[in-house]
């Protein structure tokens, strides 16, 4: 949205003409002046200046809605709220399952169980709707290349032996799992970035990434100047790229 | 009417001619007229008249500020700003003890930052006040709407639900205990659905959406004349990354802060912001501070930190122009936001079992 060309924010031909000669380009250029700079800069006076503000405004803010109007949406499907992890006190506890459409962290020491329970919520997510699942693809970006693909096969058959009853049900779920090994900060921020085409085209309902720290970790020594700002600012470019899928598509992440 | 040329809202290549021309004043404009002045600055006779039309709108708007005009002025005794404040209303948190120390809640007209770490509460709090500003007057609230802008997508309605089924059911009890009517049709329209559709939320990606949000928010609140609260959450998430120039960010934070000002103070509502925390390394240890540096700490009329202190949730007033300094502890349930126990003094309209603030203590038991 601020990479938006004021071309396409229905300012008129000569307007955009005249301010790309000052750099601006975009809505983000336009409003980060202040009046005074704007003025100069188009040449209007106070009270046009006012006008094409509202105008460049109105072509980027965000829609409203209503909290009545969310909670309409949401209850229209309801089973799609969450991803039920077949825990059931942990479901309890989380009011349902790994809410969709929002980020979730999972933390502990090494040991415990995290990529166990990332494999077992992948399985979960490739199986069908009437089984708790969500019934498509999964992403699953590993920086410390622990995914196994033997275990995920034992967890598929020990845990839902009626259903995995057969060698190609198994090879079709694994099918749905697309592994991305990524080991520097660098390529893990542009496979967030490329995602959004992958979810679209192969119909993903989950994504994962196992696991954010060990790789920032690696990269980043918080003893160097400059480096912890570095570090903040990859990761939050990350995460709200990833908000905007989790929002965007309605999928847990 | 002797105002300069040079201060009037025109196109500065505008005033750069009539300025070359030798045009000083703006009654010499008004003299010459706008046929006469289209020829000496070689301009066309409708931009002339354009001209002349700002200069004499500027010059009648100086003459009434200087009459001592009403209305667009901001000039009053303090007598009459404080009558004003006696009878203004405060947006109740349902938490007493931060009421107290807020003298009586959420202040309208002023710009109240909520700071704290991550998860200590804060989006829970603002959409506790996002509900309990719709209590009708009845009830001691303000009766008016609310707009959250949120910007890390920690708004969850389900949440909101909760929290408003427990403000109806509260209210409820004391219409049954004090049984009058006017509470009752009062609770009429206060129900799920219309608190729910009298929040106005808005989604906004980075800087630029929260800019261009803030920059229409007084004609959506001219339209929305009952709006009395304004939430943004989260505002120092979207300045935090992507900033390579600091000045720019210290600028358009500034400009934020004043439109913000000039909203709250025009259609008396609250403005509430939720910051981050961020840590300051000094030479020994490190602190926790707001976040968004020391310029941004003067924008916030009211300024409270929520903290940790082992497993009890506190609440700091850090900043205030008319309370003093004070921590106090809070909880939050499943009904919202509350106190740890409840009141000493409770009001003998309340005195049921069933009273809702009273719950938390056995919940917190069951946890």
């Amino acid at each position: 949205m601020a990479a938006k060309k004021l071309r396409r924010a229905q300012l008129s031909q000569e307007m955009c003409e005249r301010l790309s000669r000052y750099q601006i380009t975009t809505c983000q250029d336009f409003l980060c002046l202040s009046f005074l700079e704007l003025m100069k800069v188009t040449g209007q006076s106070y009270y046009e200046v006012q006008k094409l503000l509202c105008k460049v405004s109105q072509a980027c803010a965000p829609k409203m809605q209503t909290a009545y109007e969310m909670k309409l949406r949401k209850s229209v499907n309801p089973s799609s709220a969450f991803l039920s992890t077949t825990l059931h006190s942990l479901d309890r506890v989380l009011h349902g399952g790994v809410p969709c459409g929002s980020l979730t962290e999972i933390t502990s020491p090494p040991g415990c169980g995290k990529t166990q329970f990332c494999i077992m919520l992948s399985v979960l997510a490739t199986l069908p709707v009437s089984m708790g699942g969500l019934d498509g693809a999964v992403i699953y970006i590993d920086t410390e290349s622990a995914f196994s693909a033997e275990r995920l096969i034992e967890i598929a058959a020990n845990r839902f032996p009626t259903y995995f009853d057969s060698d190609e049900k198994l090879l079709c779920m694994t099918r749905s799992i697309h592994l991305y090994r990524e080991l520097t900060c660098c390529c893990v921020l542009k496979r967030i970035m490329s995602l959004e085409e992958e979810i679209i085209s192969k119909r993903v309902k989950l994504i994962i990434i196992d696991s954010v720290a060990s790789v920032v970790r690696k990269e980043f020594d918080t003893k160097l100047q400059g480096n912890l700002a570095e570090r903040s600012n990859f990761l939050t470019r990350g995460a709200s790229v990833l908000k905007y899928l989790a929002e965007e598509f309605s999928i847990p992440v | 009417m002797q105002r300069e040329v040079g201060t009037l809202p025109l196109a500065p290549a505008l005033r750069a001619r009539l300025a070359a021309a030798g045009f000083q004043t703006a009654q010499e404009l008004l003299d010459t007229g706008p046929c006469g002045l289209s020829k000496e600055i070689g301009i066309s006779r409708e931009e002339a008249l354009e001209a002349l039309q700002v200069v004499r709108q500027e010059c009648q708007g100086d003459a009434a500020r200087t009459a001592g005009g009403s209305g667009a002025t901001r000039k009053c005794t303090a007598l009459e700003l404080l009558e004003e404040e006696q009878t203004q209303g405060f947006i109740i948190t349902f938490c007493s003890a931060l009421d107290n120390i807020l003298g009586g809640g959420v202040q309208l007209t002023k710009i109240t930052e909520i700071c704290g770490a991550p998860g200590v509460g804060k989006t829970q709090l603002c959409m506790q006040l996002a509900v309990d500003v719709q209590i009708p007057e009845c009830f001691g609230g303000v009766a008016g709407e609310a707009v959250f802008i949120d910007t890390e997508g920690s708004f969850m309605v389900d949440r909101v639900v909760d929290i408003a089924a427990a403000c109806v059911q509260h209210c409820h009890l004391i219409a049954e205990a004090q049984q009058e009517e006017d509470l009752r049709k009062a609770l009429e329209t206060f129900s799920l659905e219309n608190i729910l559709s009298h929040i106005y939320y808005f989604r906004c990606r980075d800087y630029t959406e929260l800019l261009a949000q803030v920059y229409l928010l007084p004609e959506f609140l001219s339209e929305h004349s009952k709006v009395r609260l304004v939430v943004i959450d989260g505002i120092a998430f979207p300045f935090r990354h992507d900033f390579e120039d600091l000045s720019l960010r210290t600028r358009l934070l500034n400009g934020l802060a004043q439109q913000l000002i000039i909203i709250a103070n025009d259609h008396k509502s609250a403005v509430v912001l939720t910051n981050q925390m961020t840590t300051r390394i000094g030479q020994s240890q490190s602190t926790l501070v707001p976040a968004l540096g020391e310029s941004w700490g003067h924008a916030a009329t009211v300024r409270l930190i929520l903290h940790w202190d082992n497993s009890q949730r506190l609440a700091t007033l850090y900043k205030s122009p008319s309370q003093k300094e004070s921590t106090i502890a809070y909880h939050i349930t499943s009904h919202g936001f509350r106190d740890v126990q409840p009141p000493a003094v409770t009001h003998s309209t309340e005195g049921t079992e069933l009273n809702p603030r009273k719950r938390p203590r056995t919940e917190e038991g069951k946890q």
